[in-house]
């Protein structure tokens, strides 16, 4: 959501700060409740002309201010992001999973032309000739028409408390208003799925249409007007999907796993178009979810924001049993583990954290069943291994062969004899590895695979050339005995970021390290808790170097 | 001494009885104060929580009107007691009391169960409250002004 820029919408302490990234330096000033940005080279004299903050966009997870520019309603990102958990700021190029190096992710006008499309109610972004853009909005904020359609007739209608009180007694529900609630599934989902989905114009009409006049979707629609959903093995649309594999070559790399599985954060729609458990007409979003507190037995709020914003009781397999009852009565049987255990949880197996965005991992909203395939196809890390970190890929092919009748894949020597996770870790790609520098920090995944031989590997992607990579494995380093209070910068310079893994590799190494504590062969490490060093420099040498962006 | 009429004997019962019933529903709304004041001391959800705003809203007026009525009711009691020729009726003595009984009664049922943005069915009993209420203070002022 977007808000206007105020004390109470921005964080605090800002009329105090000073930040530079890039050969820029940056101060913001406080006049009466207004802020204001000055900047300057390092090497110059003086500060320039101040711009304003007029809004601030994000979450309770991150927040980015938007500056002025004196062209219209044209606005121009603050190159820095507040990361709300660590009160810290950071440059917004190292808040997403990007390459190295990439100093102008949000140009000017892209709040304009891209983010206002989705974090504020009904925008019109306007454009007028160059950089220019005179856009408007409804609300600001995520507001009540963006779910429950337009509400100038039940307003009006609704004037009458004798028609308000005949609802209450009668139907209870108001044909002058869309509940998502009461839609089918599809269409319920697809009221989220507007903003929460990847999608694409279907031609350059609509797209001007929906630049001048805002969304023609309406919560209650069957499609999203002059958008479509893109998913990228489907047949639909594939004109525009052609289109855009030409024009964008990036576009689906950045968005999916090779078999066409969302991969980042904030398309969830996507996942839970493609899952199975779609087809039946019922399933949406609000089968798991809730946006307004209405059931009982919530927490608290900031609980419950932090949660997902799921309703009670469904961070549990309550959310899957709801329509596969009878699994409750055969869980061990269908799992192969205890019942109480972590690998008993529907969560962990069919929705595991291979989407990411926001600098963490988040579960995959494709309802699926863990394969070696997936692994060794596609590069995406399976369930299993997500948990059992210290095993093999072919241990993961044994189980799901004896349980589920998989087929034996056939494997490398090294997913044979050396953990997924190792390898995904060392010479994976980027968006591999920070799903492992996350998943180390996993407490389920920790009790199953032991923590003493996460340290030095989580110490080493503390110099990972992805930014993002660096910040999982500080917080995930922080889960670990002995380095709870460990405190990192990770958006500083090589040097400083080796100096700084080096002085927590000694510290492991001589202060927190157990020396009895015995490594499984598939960790790498020998019984002095160092690597094998020809193997691991090997596996670092063939680490996949291509550039990944994620575009959550 | 003189005995007092019967007309002078019914008027005194009225005027007692709006003391009584004043000073009772007094106790009583102002017991409510309290209880409210507990349900904020105890941060109690089902009063306090962002969606239960209306419940707050009613609960608060039931408390205000009815301590403020019950207030009325002991005024209009002295009044008929202290001044002289005044007259308060049976009509207009049972008048407030109605009011007093349904107008807070009205915001105390409708805070119970709320339909989001308006309160329970038991609001519809505010009206008549407040139409007995205004019957009731308006034929006091006449009467009041006939005495001159």
């Amino acid at each position: 959501m977007t808000q206007v820029a105020t004390p109470a919408s921005l964080p605090t302490n800002m009329d105090r700060l000073e930040l530079a990234f890039d050969g820029t330096k940056y101060k913001v000033e406080r006049r009466g409740d207004a802020f204001f940005v000055r900047k300057r080279s390092e090497g110059g004299n003086s500060y320039g002309d101040a711009q304003q903050i007029v809004l601030v966009t994000g979450s309770h997870t991150l927040q980015v201010p938007w500056l002025e520019t004196g062209q219209g309603r044209t606005l121009e990102q603050f190159p820095f992001a507040y990361i709300v958990a660590e009160k810290m700021w950071a440059p917004v190029t190292e808040t997403f999973l990007m390459p190295p190096g990439l100093k102008d992710y949000y140009p000017i006008g892209a709040w304009n032309g891209a983010c206002m499309d989705c974090h504020v109610t009904q925008g019109q972004s306007r454009f007028v000739e160059g950089n220019k853009w005179d856009s408007n909005v409804a609300e600001f904020g995520i507001a009540c028409e963006a779910c429950h359609s337009e509400g100038g007739q039940h307003i009006a209608l609704n004037r009458n408390p004798i028609r308000r009180f005949k609802i209450y007694l009668t139907t209870k529900s108001d044909p002058t208003m869309t509940n998502p609630s009461r839609l089918r599934g599809p269409d319920s989902a697809l009221a989220c799925g507007q903003c929460h989905s990847v999608w694409a114009f279907n031609n350059m009409t609509d797209k001007i249409d929906f630049n001048r006049h805002g969304s023609g979707f309406r919560p209650g629609g069957h499609d999203l007007a002059q958008r479509f959903v893109v998913q990228p093995n489907t047949s639909d649309h594939s004109d525009q999907k052609d289109f855009i594999r030409r024009t964008e070559p990036g576009f689906f790399g950045n968005r999916f796993w090779g078999d066409g599985m969302i991969r980042v954060t904030g398309r969830e729609f996507n996942g839970v178009q493609a899952s199975p458990c779609f087809r039946g007409g019922e399933f949406s979003c609000i089968s798991c979810h809730e946006m307004h507190l209405d059931s009982p037995g919530h927490p608290d709020v900031t609980t419950w924001a932090r949660n997902g914003q799921l309703k009670p009781k469904m961070e549990s397999d309550a959310a899957c049993l709801q329509c596969h009852k009878d699994m409750s009565a055969r869980l061990v049987e269908h799992t192969h583990h205890p019942a109480d255990s972590s690998g008993s949880r529907c969560y962990n197996c069919h929705m595991p954290r291979t989407t990411f965005g926001l600098l963490h991992a988040m579960r995959s909203h494709q309802v699926s069943s863990p394969t070696v395939r997936e692994s060794t196809v596609y590069g995406r890390p399976n369930a299993c291994n997500l948990c059992h970190l210290d095993q093999t890929l072919a241990w993961t092919a044994e189980k799901l062969h004896a349980w589920y009748n998989q087929p034996m894949a056939d494997l490398s020597r090294d997913d044979q004899t050396i953990a997924a996770a190792v390898q995904w870790i060392l010479k994976g790609d980027a968006g591999q590895r920070v799903l492992m520098a996350w998943g180390f920090g996993w407490e389920s995944a920790q009790k199953i695979a032991g923590r003493d031989w996460l340290y030095p590997y989580l110490i080493y992607s503390l110099t990972d050339p992805y930014a993002a990579v660096r910040f999982d494995a500080w917080k995930s380093l922080q889960t670990l005995p002995g380095f709870s209070n460990f405190s990192f910068n990770y958006t500083v310079t090589d040097s400083v970021l080796s100096e700084a893994a080096g002085r927590a590799y000694e510290k492991w190494l001589h202060e927190v390290r157990n020396p009895n504590a015995v490594y499984r062969p598939e960790t790498l490490l020998d019984s002095n808790g160092r690597w094998q060093q020809d193997i691991f420099q090997r596996l670092r040498t063939e680490r996949d170097d291509k550039r990944i962006l994620l575009a959550e | 001494m003189r005995r007092p009429t019967p007309r002078v004997r019914t008027i005194k019962k009225n005027a007692d009885r709006n003391l009584r019933f004043g000073w009772w529903s007094l106790l009583i709304f102002l017991s409510l104060g309290g209880a409210l004041e507990t349900l904020h001391g105890f941060k109690i959800g089902w009063y306090l929580d962002v969606g239960n705003e209306m419940r707050r809203l009613m609960f608060t007026l039931a408390h205000a009107h009815g301590t403020l009525l019950a207030v009325v009711n002991i005024i209009a009691g002295l009044t008929a007691r202290n001044i002289e020729r005044f007259e308060l009726r049976p009509s207009i003595s049972s008048a407030l009391i109605w009011a007093a009984i349904l107008l807070p009664g009205g915001f105390l049922l409708g805070g119970i169960v709320t339909y989001g943005g308006d309160p329970g069915l038991g609001v519809w009993l505010v009206p008549v409250g407040a139409v007995l209420l205004f019957y009731s203070i308006a034929r006091i002022a006449l009467d009041l002004s006939k005495l001159r």
